[in-house]
């Protein structure tokens, strides 16, 4: 039950990943390994803060602004400096791995000690259910790891929701038209490139918050932790859209959200039964493959198969 | 209104793939005109709008439109006081949002762009009313994704996205040329009721000389990226097509009786 509860918890932390990776990926339709960089940078600056007293709610939306900047960063390169968007994001991916080493002063910060927000709403969490125990389909469930998951799940929505709004306004509209047609934009006197960098400071932002929140939840950031991130975004992202279909921008986000989760309860549940961890990103990465693939593979042999078969009547 | 004063454009320049797309172009536009431009391929007429709509920055000659010197703005600032409908009916709109969500995104053309709702209530009654008259009924799909409508249906649209507000200026490059004779009729019934209803200081690309003839009221045939006959008033409204077409035959026969100089001159001098 623990290890089921954990899975949902960093799923729906990673879900703010997805979205992230939704909006550069499937917005914009340019793969942002920036990412990679974010979601540490993210864990690092809300790490070192809170381990010098910050103020939890402060440390996490300084290390999500964190993010935003990395995004920016990235935009700049490619809007303004004409860079393909692969690789302005390998550039700032790889500029940030050593801004976070510098910004945590070595390879790893643990938060064992820390006020994080995982600890104010553990302590939450106890003081209104008043036991340590709760019983949740008859199985036994430590308050805490109750308080971590409504958090995370809150977490979650409280995003999804805030992305959807975003994306009905005027400029989410016109920032959706921007990776829709570009060209109409401009007649229509969209700022491309303005709206380019803004939406990759906005992926970013999302994606670093998923990186504090999940340091916080483990309690350590890591220098390493960014590594194949955006694949995971990617498959979250993928299975999202298999689940939900990608109709409508209200149904892609949810099944982000939904993809998110059940990759990370796929990865707990291989892990379970003796998957080695060190095969992880590999299969992951085959997985993507896979998903990326197969749709247009399973389209052509339908066709062939329609054509070879009888004609009809 | 729209003045442009020895505009110069040449792409790819110093290369073997050097096009002196505009050599030069003077032409005044008055306010509430419609101009019609005709051109061989090559001479310079999708050129020429281009230039104006701000897609790239012309090496010499100023534009002014509105009382603004336009000619170092960006696209986008441009936008402001043009309205555009392309060649390629894909062009105008995003296929994969909804036509209201496309509609919504027209009425902030050149405006800033906040964080009111797109799809506010106050914009739906009007947008269904002008979509029902274009009487192809789509107001009663207004939340189908664009992509999936004919493109003689998108052309319709992005006529009236582009002058949903009311442009100082109306760019039309060949915009009936991708679509089947039917919707081609249809979108210029509607390309010149907009216009007249609003009278929209007009700049129309076309090959067709039957529109040529019977729209607008000035013609501009361009050759080799200069403006080389302007037809106006009584004189345009004399034209036949097949004096167009005797004007463009004549502009071949000097185009190959200078190929065949040249070619002389260089089977003697060379």
């Amino acid at each position: 039950m623990t290890l089921l509860l954990g899975a949902l918890t960093i799923g729906l932390i990673l879900s703010l990943l997805a979205m992230g990776v939704f909006i550069s990926f499937r917005i914009f339709e340019m793969p942002d390994i920036t990412t990679d960089g974010s979601i540490t940078l993210g864990a690092a600056v809300t790490a070192v803060l809170l381990v010098n007293g910050t103020n939890p709610f402060l440390a996490t939306a300084a290390g999500a602004a964190g993010g935003a900047v990395a995004g920016a960063i990235t935009g700049v390169l490619h809007t303004k400096f004409k860079i393909n968007s692969l690789l302005a994001g390998i550039l700032v991916m790889t500029a940030l791995y050593s801004v976070n080493l510098h910004v945590m002063g070595r390879s790893n910060v643990p938060l064992m000690q820390a006020r994080t927000l995982g600890s104010h709403a553990e302590d939450f969490g106890r003081r209104l259910l008043g036991t340590d125990t709760v019983h949740f389909l008859g199985w036994p469930v430590t308050a805490s790891d109750a308080a971590l998951l409504v958090f995370a799940l809150l977490a979650a929505v409280v995003s999804g929701v805030a992305l959807y709004l975003f994306f009905r306004t005027h400029v989410g509209t016109a920032m959706r038209a921007t990776g829709d047609n570009a060209q109409m934009i401009r007649a229509l006197g969209g700022n491309v490139e303005g709206y380019i960098v803004l939406g990759l400071a906005l992926s970013n932002a999302l994606v670093a918050l998923s990186g504090s929140l999940l340091a916080q939840y483990q309690g350590f950031a890591d220098a390493q932790m960014g590594i194949g991130m955006i694949v995971w975004g990617l498959a979250s992202v993928i299975i999202g859209e298999a689940l939900t279909g990608a109709r409508s921008l209200g149904l892609t986000i949810v099944g982000a959200i939904m993809g998110s989760i059940l990759f990370r309860l796929l990865v707990a549940i291989a892990l379970r039964w003796g998957l080695d961890p060190n095969d992880l990103k590999l299969i992951t990465a085959v997985f993507v493959f896979a998903a990326l693939v197969l749709p247009g593979l399973i389209g052509k042999l339908k066709r062939k198969s329609a054509f070879s078969g009888p004609a009809p009547r | 209104m729209l003045e442009l004063t020895g505009i110069r454009k040449t792409f790819n320049p110093g290369t073997v793939n050097e096009v002196r797309a505009l050599q030069g172009v003077d032409l005044t536009i008055d306010e509430g005109s419609f101009v019609i431009v005709l051109g061989m391929n090559g001479s310079g007429k999708s050129t020429l709008l281009n230039a104006v709509a701000g897609s790239f920055f012309v090496d010499e000659g100023t534009i002014r439109l509105a009382g603004h010197d336009v000619t170092r703005w960006p696209e986008h600032r441009r936008a402001r006081l043009i309205g555009r409908v392309f060649q390629n009916p894909f062009s105008g709109t995003a296929p994969s949002m909804s036509i209201a969500e496309n509609f919504a995104l027209a009425t902030r053309r050149g405006r800033a762009r906040g964080l009111g709702w797109a799809l506010s209530g106050s914009l739906m009654k009007p947008l269904r009313e002008r979509i029902a008259s274009l009487r192809m009924g789509l107001e009663d799909r207004l939340d189908n994704a664009i992509g999936s409508l004919s493109g003689g249906q998108r052309q319709a649209l992005t006529l009236l996205m582009a002058t949903w507000l009311k442009p100082h200026l109306l760019l039309l490059d060949e915009h009936t040329a991708a679509l089947d004779p039917k919707s081609a009729d249809q979108v210029i019934t509607l390309t010149n009721e907009v216009v007249q209803r609003d009278r929209l200081t007009t700049l129309m690309v076309t090959h067709s000389m039957q529109q040529a003839v019977s729209l607008g009221d000035r013609i501009i045939m361009m050759n080799r990226g200069q403006v080389l006959h302007d037809f106006r008033g009584a004189e345009k409204k004399r034209l036949r097509p097949e004096d167009l077409i005797d004007r463009f035959n004549e502009v071949r026969a000097r185009e190959q009786l200078d190929e065949g100089a040249a070619e002389m001159l260089r089977a003697n001098y060379i």
